[in-house]
């Protein structure tokens, strides 16, 4: 933290509780908010800056990216706050058109009563 | 998923057999075991090249994932419900003979993908995640191993837990049945009694001469049929020579299970991304699965074949006698490879089609 100067109140009391120890250690969030097992960006490229050695067909990889958190950003999270996203789709090769996307405060969060 | 450096990318009681019970025979033969979507298991004939029993798991709820079977191969143990469940299931008749609810009111428990059992079949290992579901907060708890008595039944509850570090992702039991290793940044062993942290060595700080820290992606806990796990593992050479950034080098990770030894090799300038390996019974080749079928030299280390695959496929398996290579995992299909020459020899599809996801290709050898 010495390189770094609090501009605000609560970054002074950041910094003084990190200065006497009494910060609580960072917690990872895996199961909590947005489930996730990897903190890479996602889909965009593969490691050589292009794109063939991606998964193919992309829907062969779909499943295998919510299914174990491993990019929330791009899959809804369905271990928990999007759990039957994926009910009665059990093929994403054949099911992807009802695969829809999702967005917070949506019913799937917040159940119609 | 992909991996980006690189990446920069399974009530109470019932179960119902749709397929025919496994036929009994003297001698012993190879069966594959695998799960797909919504909550089917499947028992695959390799040589039939057909599946020959189909279970539904009441309780997998859309979610069939990490599958361990027992040492005697009789029972599959799976991953189900969004990851807060594990299922045993009899792998002749399909009935549900174990399962542990993780989660509990108030608590809410995750396996992230990482569970074995005993060589004894006695116990399960199963690392959880659990958060402490507040009124008005959440509350991350540490995470631990948690063990349980594969006669528990129906109702399973955990014999001990013990402490465990962050960030595992496999689990995989040492033959002496003493210990067990966990693998995540690092590979740490613990005491099966007790849970004293045995022994640590570095993954992440693998400290290899010219070598980045690696990246690795293993959630699929093969060890048949050697008793050795197998993972790549990426990094960049790095030094006087190469370019700026460091050059892409593709390496295994060797686990022998039962000795406890811990191999890196070299084998590739990355050229393909693999997802999981699997080492012949001779120890002389190791196969690679992704979206190409790689096939590398133990003895030369390096890439004897390759060749592309019509889809992406996450897991990979092979014959008792090493003669043919099975990939799995994604799609609803399992593509049969010849060992030697690379060759496709067949394909089963799975009914429904339902997909694979990341479930794991497993081979149990019994009559």
């Amino acid at each position: 933290m010495s390189g770094m100067k609090p501009i605000n109140e609560k970054a002074g009391l950041l910094l003084e509780a990190a200065e006497s120890g009494q910060l609580e250690e960072v917690s990872a969030m895996e199961t909590v908010a947005g489930c996730a097992t990897t903190f890479d960006p996602g889909w965009e490229v593969d490691p050589f800056g292009g794109v063939a050695s991606l998964c193919q067909p992309m829907e062969a990889d779909l499943y295998g990216c919510s299914d174990p958190c491993w990019w929330p950003a791009q899959v809804p999270d369905t271990m928990n706050t999007y759990p039957s996203w994926q009910e009665g789709k059990p093929s994403a090769q054949h099911d992807w058109r009802e695969l829809d996307p999702v967005f917070p405060n949506t019913n799937a969060v917040f159940p119609k009563k | 998923m992909n991996l980006k450096f690189l990446a920069p990318c399974l009530l109470a009681g019932a179960l119902f057999a749709i397929g025919a019970v496994m036929p009994r025979a003297a001698a012993a033969h190879d069966y594959l075991i695998t799960g797909s979507k919504p909550d089917q298991l499947y028992v695959i004939d390799p040589v039939k090249q057909r599946v020959i029993s189909e279970f539904h798991i009441p309780s997998a709820k859309d979610y069939v994932s990490i599958i361990v079977p027992s040492p005697d191969g009789k029972i599959a143990y799976v991953l189900v419900d969004e990851a807060q469940r594990i299922v045993g299931i009899d792998l002749r008749t399909g009935r549900e003979v174990f399962r542990a609810d993780l989660s509990a009111p108030g608590e809410r428990v995750k396996c992230l993908l990482a569970f074995a059992v005993t060589p004894d079949g006695k116990e399960l290992i199963v690392y959880e995640y659990p958060t402490r579901l507040g009124i008005d907060s959440y509350t991350v708890l540490p995470p631990r191993f948690a063990l349980f008595s594969t006669a528990g039944g129906l109702h399973a509850k955990p014999l001990r837990q013990f402490p465990a570090p962050r960030r595992i992702e496999m689990v995989l039991a040492k033959e002496d049945g003493r210990s067990f290793y966990a693998l995540g940044f690092n590979l740490y062993e613990f005491s099966l009694r007790t849970g004293r942290l045995m022994q640590k060595r570095g993954i992440l700080d693998w400290h290899r001469p010219n070598h980045s820290s690696p990246d690795m992606l293993a959630f699929w806990p093969v060890t048949e049929p050697t008793g050795t796990f197998t993972s790549p593992l990426y990094s960049m050479l790095i030094g006087p020579g190469t370019p700026r950034g460091g050059v892409p080098e593709t390496s295994l990770m060797m686990l022998n299970l039962r000795t406890g030894q811990l191999q890196y090799h070299d084998f590739e300038r990355t050229s393909a991304p693999i997802f999981s390996t699997v080492l012949s019974p001779d120890k002389h080749w190791v196969f690679g699965a992704y979206t190409a079928l790689t096939k590398i030299d133990t003895r030369h280390w390096d890439v004897a074949a390759q060749i592309d695959l019509p889809h992406t496929y996450y897991s990979v398996n092979i014959s008792s006698n090493g003669k043919e290579v099975y990939v799995g995992g994604a799609m609803c299909d399992i593509a049969i490879y010849d060992a030697r020459t690379l060759q496709r020899k067949g394909d089963i599809h799975l009914p429904g089609c339902g997909d694979q996801s990341v479930a794991t290709l497993r081979m149990i050898h019994r009559p």
